[in-house]
């Protein structure tokens, strides 16, 4: 097993989720994909998207 | 009257009101008719003889009294657990609060309408109860993740039915089977027994056949009257980059044409922050997927076992960091909003691809339809405005295509008098068609 695969197993062992080679090779996909999409987050200007409180359940305030 | 589910959700409240239609013959009807239709959509797996007419003994001289719709099954209701497209009781037998919402309006619940399992997916092709076909095509996608809603709408089974959408899920099937999709405003309906409580994305929506039907149902599930008003006078604003370049250009070309034959003022529309809608989408829903226990993790499909598995690996530092942009991008569509009424661009990116290999074909290249569908809708999901797909037409393939408006929190009804606008400059060309399904 790789890395991936490693550390994978370990967390869904934690959660009590017993996963086969097909699961992993399948979340591995999925994951990296997801990483690849949410790095952009990281590279955001934090002082340009002040933490806000937000109210769900009522309308934005204008800016 | 050839049969009475061809007549739309009010004309059938309308004549039961009257005396002109028996409620009783009308859920006969309905039950046979879905017996007859369904076998080759798979839109409403489960019927409630029994339930249904119990309802209809006991249903209030509500707006919807004695009229029949289908409930996802996101939904619980007293008599049946809700299973979210799964095989594992998830939410216990429950009167839910959009349940109580249509229940006191008189509606009667007649099954289960189809989804894509655990709400993850925006084609209807995985569930524990099978896949949804479209009834333009059953061998094409009825759309997700409330596609039998969409599908049993569009099929003539029923006239409305409850439905969800956490990034899309009630506006995308709508766009694929040529219905109307109504996506209500975040916490506008009580969530007790809806699987969706557990997202600050998701909210209940409506699907039926065209603006005033959409009316009738949203109205009773917020509790309050959606008033008509004339749509004439609406500003627009579109936003080319990428909702309308990167889809079927006969969608795009589909799409211009509607708004052309509204006669709205069509303003261009640039909103901050959109290149990073996607990012923060998809950093709250996989913190807020939790992934259910382990003896019902072992019944789902493997793709969607695959996205909950992923989600649990997910760092937490995404999460803060989605929440400032979603605070900005609700912040800069509550800007857009005072220089427009609505935003308007296309629903779906394509027509329903193949059930046997839901990918789709756009000038950016080709992907599973998941992402591309919910990057046209999901922003509704971020900020909590409403939004809704009306038809625009048929494609080449012989499928529906449709155009999304979205307005400012809590308008339903300025989207609902949109629809209807659009319905009388086209002279009802497009909510009056008709799949060969239901022909």
């Amino acid at each position: 097993m790789g890395d991936f695969e490693n550390w994978a197993s370990a967390t869904f062992r934690q959660a009590h989720i017993v996963v086969d080679d097909d699961d992993l090779a399948f979340v591995q996909l999925i994951y990296v994909s997801s990483m690849t999409r949410l790095s952009v987050l990281d590279r955001i200007n934090l002082d340009d998207f002040p933490s806000r409180a937000i109210d769900l359940r009522r309308a934005p305030d204008l800016p | 009257m050839s049969h009475p589910q061809d007549l739309s959700l009010c004309e059938q409240a309308t004549a039961i009101a009257r005396g002109d239609l028996n409620a009783r013959e009308l859920l006969s009807a309905t039950l046979s008719r879905i017996g007859e239709r369904d076998a080759t959509i798979n839109s409403t797996p489960v019927v409630f003889e029994n339930e249904s007419r119990a309802m209809l003994d006991d249903a209030p001289r509500g707006a919807l009294r004695g009229v029949p719709i289908t409930v996802k099954d996101m939904f619980a209701l007293p008599w049946r657990a809700a299973r979210n497209g799964s095989e594992r009781d998830l939410i216990n037998a429950t009167a839910s609060g959009p349940f109580r919402r249509l229940r006191d309006a008189g509606a009667v619940v007649i099954g289960i309408a189809n989804q894509h399992e655990m709400g993850m997916g925006t084609t209807g092709a995985i569930s524990a109860y099978g896949p949804m076909g479209n009834p333009w095509n059953p061998a094409t996608c009825a759309g997700g993740s409330s596609g039998g809603s969409a599908s049993a709408v569009s099929a003539r089974l029923v006239a409305g039915s409850l439905a969800s959408d956490s990034a899309g899920s009630t506006r995308l099937p709508a766009s694929y089977c040529g219905v109307v999709g109504l996506k209500l405003t975040y916490g506008s309906v009580p969530y007790d027994g809806y699987f969706g409580a557990s997202t600050t994305f998701s909210a209940p929506g409506v699907i039926a056949r065209d603006g005033a039907d959409a009316r009738l149902l949203a109205s009773a599930l917020l509790n309050r009257p959606l008033a008509p008003a004339s749509g004439a006078s609406l500003r627009v604003g579109v936003v080319r980059t990428p909702f309308w370049d990167d889809v079927d250009p006969e969608i795009e070309a589909a799409g211009e044409s509607a708004l052309r034959d509204a006669g709205w003022k069509v303003v261009e529309l640039r909103i901050e922050h959109l290149e990073l809608v996607g990012a923060a989408v998809l950093g709250r829903l996989i913190a807020e997927a939790t992934a259910p226990s382990a003896d019902v993790m072992a019944t789902l499909s493997r793709p969607t076992r695959a996205m909950l598995l992923a989600g649990m690996l997910a760092p937490a530092r995404y999460v803060p960091r989605a929440d400032r942009v979603r605070a900005a991008v609700r912040a800069a569509l509550a800007g857009a909003f005072g220089d427009v009424d609505v935003i308007a661009w296309p629903c779906t990116p394509t027509a329903a691809p193949p059930l046997s290999n839901p990918w789709v074909s756009l000038p950016s290249g080709q992907s599973p339809a998941d992402g591309p569908n919910m990057r046209q809708t999901a922003i509704a999901n971020l900020s909590g405005i409403p939004g809704i797909s009306v038809p625009i037409g048929l494609h080449s393939s012989l499928l529906p295509m449709g155009l999304q408006l979205l307005a400012p929190w809590g308008q339903e009804s300025m989207l609902l008098d949109a629809a209807e606008h659009l319905e009388n400059t086209t002279q009802r060309t497009y909510v009056n068609l008709i799949p060969p399904l239901a022909r």
